[in-house]
């Protein structure tokens, strides 16, 4: 079967799952304006960005071959959940008859995840789809790894864009890989590959970092955040996030008694302002927000698709608790608006903010 | 000791258990007034500037209320049935409050409702009746018995195909009036909103009566039997997961599939997150039923003009179709734009 998946981050791991699974992957290409354009103007005028842009792309990849639309399905109460239904229901209405495969909930509807999880492991056995499944946990957590050294060194370096170049690099080295073995080569030979990167050398007091959190899309594609992390970078910010796809795994994938998964902590310290679950991320958003206060961060960016649901609730809530645990936060809401120079303008002068108060607290110590 | 209830969101469904619960335990309760440009412009200025409008009203009239009570009645509604939910909003609603409103902090008092049966008078929700207003378990289950009662009866006079107006009339006057209205109208139309929405009269901008003045008769989804909703949905591949977003889309398939319906309006407020989706659903499928289907969006803005002439619009092209079907071929040229359709 061509399969396309919807683009969130690297496409690699995904990519890599549908080709050890033995089908052939239509890799969605990075969202691009054309392809946000198409989304939006197929999409109803108050659907959640992501369900936009992931629409988009869908468009793209069926014209270009895609027969299978593998996603994830979702019990609610966020949107997202419902992505599927809607992509499938207005694709057809466009003229497209793809077959949709989503994943939904185990616990919702057992039957139906049995039934679409056979059709796309038709070709393994279940001792092979444990390997590849390790592998590729394994797979996303180096690079994952790897990326946070690249947020971290991108502040510092000295020839721009270089942290760039060698994280395409790296994921081309990644994209090669089929074996443990070749794996470990892999990771080694991107370590070096990072640590030849030039960097500044600027005193403890001086670096800033910042922690980006929000809603999972928003936060991991960077073609609709405007190249958040890299803009931080550009402005000489440690940069971490709040999702990352190996964190991801850990959290819904993995059973829970394996699991390393740090979900539950953060919903803990989360749930002193948003008593229960309301679905989406609102909960983790707040949770990682005191997360990265206690952490030591200076400084947060909160970055949510515009009349994204949860995140609203949380956007409420962030001006008084940040107020009261201290630490600034900075709201982008995210639409199909493309120009960049006014939040470079509002992260300029967040940056220059938190450099000042840092300053001025380090003097008077 | 005074509790405050805000005329706003559930409200208008659930107006008659909540009040009934407070009176038979003797606890002072005051309703917000009705919706004013001055309540909304509170919650205006006290909500994120993207949030949709009910919450805005919301937000406007717990301000309104905050410095005249001791306690202020935000139930925090989280489900009613099984692997249905309410909207995220609605389930974050006190903790949204509690941060943006200045000095309500400690004066909420939300039982959170999480049941899978639509029987939302179980005493073990409501134990902050108990910690906060120092009602014992006793009273609080026997109020709550007279309290669900009273609602049953609201809610069966409602689905008699009355109006939540008429029916919390009758629950105000303690008597249901059994009507027996004149049929003048000459067609029906399905009216798709949430209960907030269109019973808010300056959210709405009082649609039903603007409508009922061009004769048209009106029915929403509250009026139709919950079973015959849910029954509607058994085609769909996954049933969306909000309980009212839910009554809307299965109230429209009746809609659709009821031939006494000529019709269908649906009212949804800016921003609204599940109606983008439930609308856009029933908007493709009116073409396989064939039945116009119009979207009305409202927001804080007041300007009546342009709902009037679009119901006017609508209904005149309803009016204009249904005396088309009576023979002969169809033209639309053939028909005069002054003569008999504008007499009707």
């Amino acid at each position: 079967m061509k399969i396309t998946f919807p683009y969130m981050g690297t496409p690699l791991v995904y990519k890599k799952l549908v080709e050890m699974l033995g089908h052939e992957p239509i890799t969605p290409n990075k969202p691009t304006q054309r392809i946000i354009e198409q989304g939006v103007k197929n999409s109803p005028e108050f659907a959640c960005f992501p369900m936009k842009v992931i629409m988009g792309s869908y468009i793209d990849a069926l014209e270009r071959g895609a027969e299978v639309i593998l996603s994830s399905g979702g019990n609610g109460p966020c949107r997202a959940g419902f992505y599927g239904q809607m992509h499938e229901k207005i694709l057809n209405s466009l003229g497209y008859n793809p077959k949709f495969i989503i994943l939904d909930s185990i616990h919702r509807d057992f039957k139906g995840f049995i039934k679409n999880f056979k059709m796309i492991t038709q070709n393994v056995s279940l001792c092979q789809l444990y390997s590849i499944f390790k592998f590729l946990h394994k797979m996303s957590s180096d690079l994952d790894q790897l990326e946070m050294q690249l947020q971290t060194k991108r502040a510092y370096e000295i020839n721009r864009v270089e942290c760039n170049k060698v994280w395409e690099k790296i994921q081309s080295i990644f994209d090669k890989t089929y074996i443990k073995k070749d794996l470990i080569k892999a990771k080694e030979k991107c370590q070096i590959l990072i640590d030849d990167i030039n960097i500044r050398k600027i005193p403890e007091n001086e670096k800033i970092r910042i922690g980006i959190v929000g809603e999972i899309y928003a936060v991991m594609e960077s073609s609709i955040n405007m190249k958040m992390e890299e803009l931080l970078g550009s402005f000489g910010c440690e940069v971490r996030r709040a999702h990352y796809l190996s964190h991801w795994i850990e959290d819904n994938v993995v059973p829970k008694i394996f699991s390393k998964s740090k979900d539950g902590e953060i919903c803990k310290k989360g749930q002193k302002y948003i008593e229960v679950a309301i679905g989406g991320h609102a909960q983790q958003t707040i949770g990682h927000i005191v997360d990265y206060k206690e952490q030591g961060f200076d400084g947060i960016v909160h970055l949510m698709p515009f009349a994204c649901l949860p995140e609203l609730v949380s956007q409420s809530i962030i001006p008084k608790m940040s107020n009261e645990i201290g630490i600034p936060v900075l709201t982008i809401a995210l639409d199909e608006q493309m120009g960049v120079a006014n939040n470079t303008t509002r992260i300029e002068a967040f940056i220059d903010i938190i450099r000042n108060s840092k300053e001025k607290k380090y003097r008077a110590s | 000791m005074k509790v405050g209830i805000p005329r706003a969101l559930l409200h208008y469904y659930y107006y008659p258990f909540f009040k009934t619960l407070f009176d038979e335990l003797n606890i002072e309760t005051i309703v917000s007034n009705p919706t004013t440009k001055e309540i909304m412009n509170k919650g205006i200025e006290h909500s994120v500037a993207e949030i949709c409008v009910p919450m805005k009203v919301f937000s406007g009239h717990v301000a309104e209320l905050v410095d005249e009570v001791d306690y202020i009645f935000i139930p925090r509604m989280i489900s009613i049935s099984k692997y249905e939910y309410f909207c995220p909003k609605f389930m974050g609603l006190p903790d949204m409050i509690r941060y943006t409103i200045p000095g309500v902090k400690e004066k909420i008092v939300s039982p959170k409702i999480d049941v899978a049966d639509e029987n939302i008078a179980k005493a073990k929700y409501y134990g902050e009746f108990k910690k906060k207003l120092g009602v014992k378990e006793k009273e609080l289950q026997k109020a709550l018995k007279i309290a669900y009662g009273k609602w049953n009866d609201f809610r069966n006079y409602s689905k008699e195909g009355h109006t939540l107006v008429e029916a919390l009339d009758g629950f105000d006057q303690n008597h249901y009036e059994v009507s027996n209205t004149k049929n003048d109208e000459i067609i029906t139309i399905g009216l798709l909103g949430y209960v907030y929405n269109i019973y808010d009269e300056y959210v709405s901008m009082n649609i039903i009566e603007k409508l009922k003045d061009l004769k048209i008769r009106v029915v929403t989804f509250e009026m139709l039997d919950e079973h015959a909703l849910t029954k509607s949905l058994t085609d769909l591949k996954k049933v969306p997961f909000w309980t009212f977003s839910n009554k809307l889309l299965g109230a429209g398939y009746c809609f659709y599939e009821d031939e006494n319906i000529d019709g269908i309006v649906h009212i949804t407020a800016f921003g609204c997150g599940p109606d983008s989706m439930i609308g856009k659903i029933l908007e493709l499928d009116s073409d396989q039923y064939k039945k116009p289907f119009m979207t009305i969006r409202v927001d804080e803005h007041s300007g009546e003009n342009h709902l009037q002439t679009r119901i006017e619009a609508f209904a005149d092209m309803i009016k204009r179709k249904k005396i088309n079907l009576g023979g002969g071929t169809v033209n639309e040229n053939n028909i005069s734009l002054y003569g008999n359709t504008a007499c009707i």
